[in-house]
């Protein structure tokens, strides 16, 4: 019966339609929709604010425990025999490695020097005529902490020992090793509430799409008696399930920042007083377009699975 | 076009609405369906809109046995059917126009056409004036028509309807009447159910009569006449 068919230009055009028709269709209904729209709204946020915060906590104590003072460092003790000038040499070499992130040699007067401050027992070194002490090279080791960074130093470690200069290697391995079991539990604790809570808003979004079905029952019936796809009625609901994500996310972003910005004050202080210079971050962008786009794709699918099989047919059920 | 071969429906209930219906329209053809009430007339209609299948027989239209239609496709075969619902099935909480565009924009059309075709529609059926009301505030009569004008915003190759003058008044009904007519001329195929024999005789088509069936499932079906 090709005779007598209708079609608007392209059928990419078509579709294209379809999609901003569905679009501002369910737009508007949202737009229109009452308190418990909103309720649905905050419940999602909600959800989402926890494991948005938790992430955030977990970023903040990386990175104060990146505080120059605790990075894992290699001390290199260098063999009494050599002189000064070979280990400032050997440092510059080792500094040129990929594994290492920079090199400091402290001469042995300037060690002295210091043990004298610090220990006090400066009575006691006096009376050794020569200085005990060897010069050192402090090596920042480059960690890499999504690697294995134990087994990295400890070949690390092993390769600076071959070194004819290098007396005796010293590392402090145990400092890496109980952050990262630290941030390992923290990370799937966090994974565990986030995929909990990633769930919750999964039924949120799918309960309302379901109730929202329901409500428009009539309204399916007669576009499915006319002649509409599948696809067509199903799209406005997949839509609206995207847009409880997204408005969702962007609630939670909002209550994550108030929270923080509630934080700043007092935490600043405690760093003042440790006299850190931590300052307390935000979500990083990609962080943020991270759950923007999580929680529209929760939305999505929560929807998709209230569409259930029943728009996905064109069966007409009376 | 149409063409019932032996077609029987009954109905999940038991109820045997259609038994052994034969039935040829050729296209541009346009005919009345006549009958008692529970004869089968809507069921007959759904038939050819694919909006059920039959039970035994084959249904033919536009040369495509229904049953072999995928599903993915019936849609797009529906939409080349224009149907007029005997309870005009119209969204309550979308406007005249929103209601008479729904085909246009299943199909994808665009906006301006979509106005244009739309306000076509209307003028024929003498609803302009109405455009933005809500179905809830019109009569029966008028809820009808916008159930027409809906039907027929897509130049549909075949347009079925089922009791369309139902609750018109004589005159407007006749006008309606003459609508289809029209739309006949233009090539539509067109059949259309009625109670109304005086206005069908006006018209002066084939008039098809549906016999009820006896519940003792004797031999029923269906007279040709004019
Ligand atoms: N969905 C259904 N389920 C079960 N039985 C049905 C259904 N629809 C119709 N019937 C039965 O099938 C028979 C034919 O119904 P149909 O609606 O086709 O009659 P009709 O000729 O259109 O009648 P009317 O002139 O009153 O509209 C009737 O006996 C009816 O009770
Ligand atoms: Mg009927």
């Amino acid at each position: 019966m090709g005779a007598k068919y209708h079609q608007s230009g392209s059928f990419l055009g078509s579709l294209m339609g379809h999609h901003k028709e569905a679009i501002v269709y369910s737009l508007a209904k949202l737009w229109q929709s009452n308190l418990s729209t909103w309720i649905t709204l905050a419940a999602i946020a909600i959800a989402l604010c926890l494991p948005a915060s938790l992430h955030l906590l977990l970023q903040n104590l990386k990175s104060l425990t990146d505080d120059k003072r605790e990075v894992p460092t290699i001390s290199l003790f260098i063999k009494q025999d050599i002189s000064e000038q070979r280990a400032r040499d050997r440092g510059e070499l080792l500094e040129e490695l990929s594994q290492i992130d920079k090199v400091v040699l402290v001469p042995r007067d300037e060690a002295l020097k210091d043990f004298r401050k610090i220990t006090g027992f400066a009575e006691t070194l006096e009376t050794l005529d020569e200085n005990p002490l060897p010069h050192v090279l402090v090596v920042t080791p480059h960690i890499n902490l999504i690697g294995n960074p134990e087994e990295d130093m400890e070949k690390l470690a092993a390769k600076l020992n071959t070194y004819p200069e290098i007396d005796l290697v010293q590392m402090d391995i145990e400092w890496v090793r109980r952050l990262r079991s630290i941030l390992r539990i923290a990370e799937r604790a966090i994974f565990v509430i986030s995929a909990l809570l990633a769930l919750t808003v999964l039924l949120v979004i799918g309960n309302t799409i379901r109730l929202n079905i329901e409500n428009r029952k009539e309204e399916i019936k007669v576009s499915k008696l006319i002649g509409a796809t599948a696809a067509y009625i199903r799209r406005p609901f997949l839509y609206t399930g995207v847009w409880y994500g997204l408005f969702g996310g962007v609630m939670s972003l909002v209550l994550v920042h108030l929270a923080l910005l509630w934080f700043v004050g007092p935490v600043n202080e405690l760093a003042r007083l440790y006299g850190s210079t931590f300052v307390i971050s935000g979500l990083s962008v990609a962080t943020t377009f991270f759950i923007l786009f999580a929680s529209s794709l929760l939305g999505l699918v929560g929807a998709w699975i209230a569409v259930g099989s029943h728009l996905r047919s064109t069966k007409l059920e009376e | 076009m149409i063409e019932f071969n032996a077609v029987s429906k009954q109905y999940p209930t038991g109820q045997l609405a259609l038994y052994n219906v034969n039935l040829k329209l050729n296209q541009g053809e346009m005919a009345f369906l006549t009958g008692h009430s529970g004869a089968g007339k809507s069921t007959l209609l759904k038939l050819i809109a694919l909006l059920d299948e039959p039970s035994s027989g084959e249904v033919i239209v536009a040369g495509q046995n229904t049953k072999t239609i995928k599903q993915r496709k019936t849609p797009a075969f529906r939409r080349n059917i224009g149907m007029i619902f005997q309870d005009h099935h119209l969204l309550l909480d979308r406007s005249v126009f929103d209601n008479i565009a729904l085909p246009l924009k299943i199909e994808g059309m665009r906006h301006q056409d979509i106005k244009r075709r739309v306000r076509a529609a209307l003028d024929k059926v003498n609803l302009l004036s109405k455009e933005d009301q809500f179905p809830m505030m019109l009569s029966a009569g008028e809820k009808q028509r916008v159930g027409i004008a809906r039907a027929v915003v897509n130049k549909p190759a075949i347009i079925l309807a089922d009791e369309p003058t139902g609750n018109l008044d004589p005159d407007l009904a006749s006008d309606i009447m003459h609508t289809f007519k029209q739309f006949n001329e233009y090539g539509s195929t067109v059949l259309i159910a009625s109670h109304d024999h005086e206005l069908i005789k006006e018209m002066k088509k084939r008039i098809i009569v549906l016999r009820k069936v006896k519940t003792t499932n004797t031999k029923a079906g269906l007279k040709n006449g004019r």
